[in-house]
């Protein structure tokens, strides 16, 4: 099991999230209670788990599928563990014709294969593209990790997670005065480098600007370059900007584990810190599925945000305000300094199928790209059927970004290794792009073990700042 | 008498496929959706959506892009369908000009390709072991109905004569619940029955899913 099994959460934990600390006594009626709830609360699991004719199309669509070769690792079979006791409870064939229909009880033995296969899904919604009803497999892995946690299974990583940034405001658990020392050490890094004093103000009351990145990006490698390069822009930029230690963190784990009341809570921290420190401007930076809670999700949770300025009167994505000022001439980027990179992008899959950018339907796709090409000399595009909106996700997204997964992880991440093998093979590529913290963790920790230890995994904004003219 | 509860039988199933089938459309259309959740990219306006829509209805895109097989039997089978339904209107209205129907004279075609689409569709469930892994009997069953159907309408075209007049009449009859005898003929009552089969099922298999795709969120919902 090691490897393919992520811990269960520990009671205290899972009491903190107002949940039950362990499998409660009367788990079966109670989480088929939830599931009603569930099923009456969201038409997208209800459509989903109605309309689906098992016609196939998604079945060898998924990562996790085409790198473990285990069936249950379909996403149609992924859905049926929750459709199939839907069908028993909740539909009149299911209930008197169980065998014809392929409904089932809720015993012990499923509510386990519940819990391993809803963390087997990084809720990358690649199937979706495939399937002609549209289903959403995300939402199913969602609900069904949502009813396990509710009755005492949540997953120690996700759920420890959400109780960090709620205490803390971050997910790593940094709290104000170490997040200083790091920004004070990076300031003094740039000076040594360029020359330059390029700030990174932490609750600046004076900011026009805050901006918000995942807490990764602080300390991790190769996360940290690219927040270098956010700070170079805005400086080049002249803009007024700063990070705030209450929503030190972009990332919102509760996506992850379906539960909409504590999204909610760490979106608001957000808007709460941008009414505090009074800015003007909110700008998300390389995050995954921070943007896809930012972009898609933080007016149906938290309201309009009504005090951003009319001319952006919505979060930004730090890829978007870059472009920006690229297109007015605000900044200037001078390819040559990366002279000898070969670069591909990968799309991470929150960004490309779960949010948009900028103005254009598809700037989601093209805006990342349009800067690339601008940072780089040579750019090179994985195979068409593994980028854009058929993207494969890195293998570590949707709450799996945990060693006790690191099995599943390598296994998952397989069809993204062999895409980036052939332009390797044929291109010479030397540095794999990303805008998600996941994916530069996960792709930097697994190419290793598909023997592409070389390519270097990268945040655009490192590229950017580098090839930044920067005076 | 058992041609009043044949009747009878037969109004009920239709009704009950609509009525049914609009119950189940106000059901997913009442269920709250907090959370927008198009795939992106997605359109950004409603004649986008509508026309996302109407691909994925009429040309089944998505499925075309995840394997040409499966997406080629089943434009085969649904165009075959709806072309064999449209021809069955005028059964039910004799005096229907044939103008309105032109392409009547490709009902021996139509149905051909509705049947090979759903051979074509059942192979692929029992010999591809992925499509298999996920059949219910259900599965099976459907495509067998509708292969039934599709069947012993084949052969009241050809084998066996059928007053079609007579079963306009009867079909007329149960709709305006001013009953009618049944029509002569063995052949005609086995398609007549399974065909109420049909629409008892319906709304509440996967059949419905016709309609159920007009609702899935993540096809109708724009990007703002």
């Amino acid at each position: 099991m090691s490897g393919s099994h992520t811990a269960v959460a520990e009671p205290v934990v899972q009491q903190h999230l107002d949940l039950p600390g362990t499998l409660v006594d009367d788990w079966h009626d109670q989480a088929i209670k939830r599931l009603g709830e569930l099923v009456d609360s969201r038409r997208g699991l209800r459509v989903f788990l109605d309309t689906c004719t098992k016609c196939g199309a998604c079945t060898d669509k998924c990562h996790y599928f085409l790198g473990t070769a285990d069936p249950g690792n379909m996403p149609v079979a992924r859905q049926d563990l929750l459709r199939s006791v839907y069908r028993r409870y909740y539909t009149w064939a299911g209930r008197w014709f169980p065998w014809l229909v392929g409904a089932r009880k809720l015993d012990k033995a499923l509510l386990q294969d519940w819990y391993n296969y809803f963390y087997q899904c990084s809720e990358c919604r690649r199937c979706t593209v495939f399937c002609p009803k549209g289903i959403d497999t995300s939402e199913v892995t969602m609900a069904g990790r949502e009813i396990l946690a509710s009755v005492g299974l949540g997953q120690q990583y996700s759920q420890e997670i959400i109780t960090k940034v709620n205490r803390i405001g971050n997910n790593l658990g940094m709290k104000a005065p170490a997040l200083a020392n790091v920004l004070e050490s990076l300031e003094e890094d740039i000076l040594e480098d360029t020359g330059v004093a390029v700030k990174l103000p932490l609750d600046d009351p004076d900011a026009d600007m805050l901006v918000v990145t995942p807490s990764a990006d602080f300390f991790a490698e190769p996360h940290v370059d690219g927040m270098i390069g956010y700070a170079k822009v805005l400086h080049q930029a002249g803009i007024r900007w700063t990070f705030s230690s209450e929503a030190s963190e972009a990332a919102n784990f509760a996506l992850f584990t379906g539960q909409h009341d504590h999204m909610r809570d760490i979106a608001l921290r957000i808007r709460t810190a941008a009414v505090k420190l009074n800015v003007s401007r909110l700008v998300i930076g390389e995050c995954g599925h921070a943007w896809r809670v930012a972009y898609s999700f933080l007016d149906p949770l938290v309201g309009p945000m009504k005090f951003l300025e009319p001319a952006h009167p919505r979060a930004q994505h730090i890829c978007e305000l870059t472009h920006e000022l690229l297109q007015a001439d605000g900044i200037k980027l001078d390819a040559s300094r990366n002279a000898g990179k070969v670069v591909t992008y990968h799309d991470s899959c929150n960004v490309a199928r779960g949010a948009g950018m900028g103005n254009k339907e598809g700037g989601q796709l093209t805006i990342p790209r349009e800067l690339l090409a601008a940072s780089v000399p040579v750019v090179v595009e994985m195979s068409k059927d593994t980028t854009g909106q058929r993207t494969f996700c890195c293998g570590g997204g949707g709450g799996m970004l945990t060693d006790d997964l690191l099995d599943v992880r390598i296994k998952g991440a397989l069809p993204r290794a062999q895409a980036l093998r052939a332009v390797v093979q044929t291109d010479q590529v030397t540095h794999l792009v990303a805008i998600c913290a996941i994916c530069k963790t996960q792709l930097s920790s697994v190419l290793p073990h598909h023997d592409l230890a070389d390519v270097q995994v990268s945040s655009l904004h490192h590229l950017v700042g580098d090839a930044l003219v920067l005076t | 008498m058992s041609d009043i509860l044949a009747g009878v039988l037969f109004a009920l199933a239709i009704y009950w496929a609509v009525g049914a089938t609009l119950y189940r459309m106000i059901v997913w259309a009442r269920t709250a959706s907090p959370l927008p959740i198009p795939l992106t990219p997605a359109p950004r306006t409603r004649v986008g959506v509508a026309g996302r829509l109407l691909l994925e209805v009429f040309a089944f895109r998505s499925l075309a892009r995840a394997t040409t097989i499966t997406w080629i039997a089943s434009l085969l089978f649904h165009y075959g369908l709806l072309l064999v339904m449209l021809m069955h209107v005028r059964f039910v209205f004799p005096e229907l000009p044939l103008a309105l129907l032109p392409f009547i004279q490709f009902s021996g075609w139509a149905l051909l390709a509705m049947m090979s689409g759903l051979i074509v569709l059942l192979l692929r469930r029992v010999l591809v072991d992925r499509v298999r892994y996920i059949s219910s009997p259900s599965d099976y069953l459907h495509l067998a109905l509708l292969m039934a159907i599709g069947l012993s309408g084949a052969l009241l075209k050809r084998v066996w004569p059928t007053n079609l007049f007579d079963v306009g009449m009867f079909v007329r009859g149960a709709v305006t619940l001013q009953w009618q005898p049944l029509p002569e003929g063995f052949g005609v009552l086995i398609h007549l029955a399974l065909a109420t089969i049909l629409l008892l099922i319906f709304p509440i298999s996967k059949l419905v899913h016709g309609v159920g795709i007009l609702f899935s969120p993540t096809l109708n919902q724009r990007e703002r």
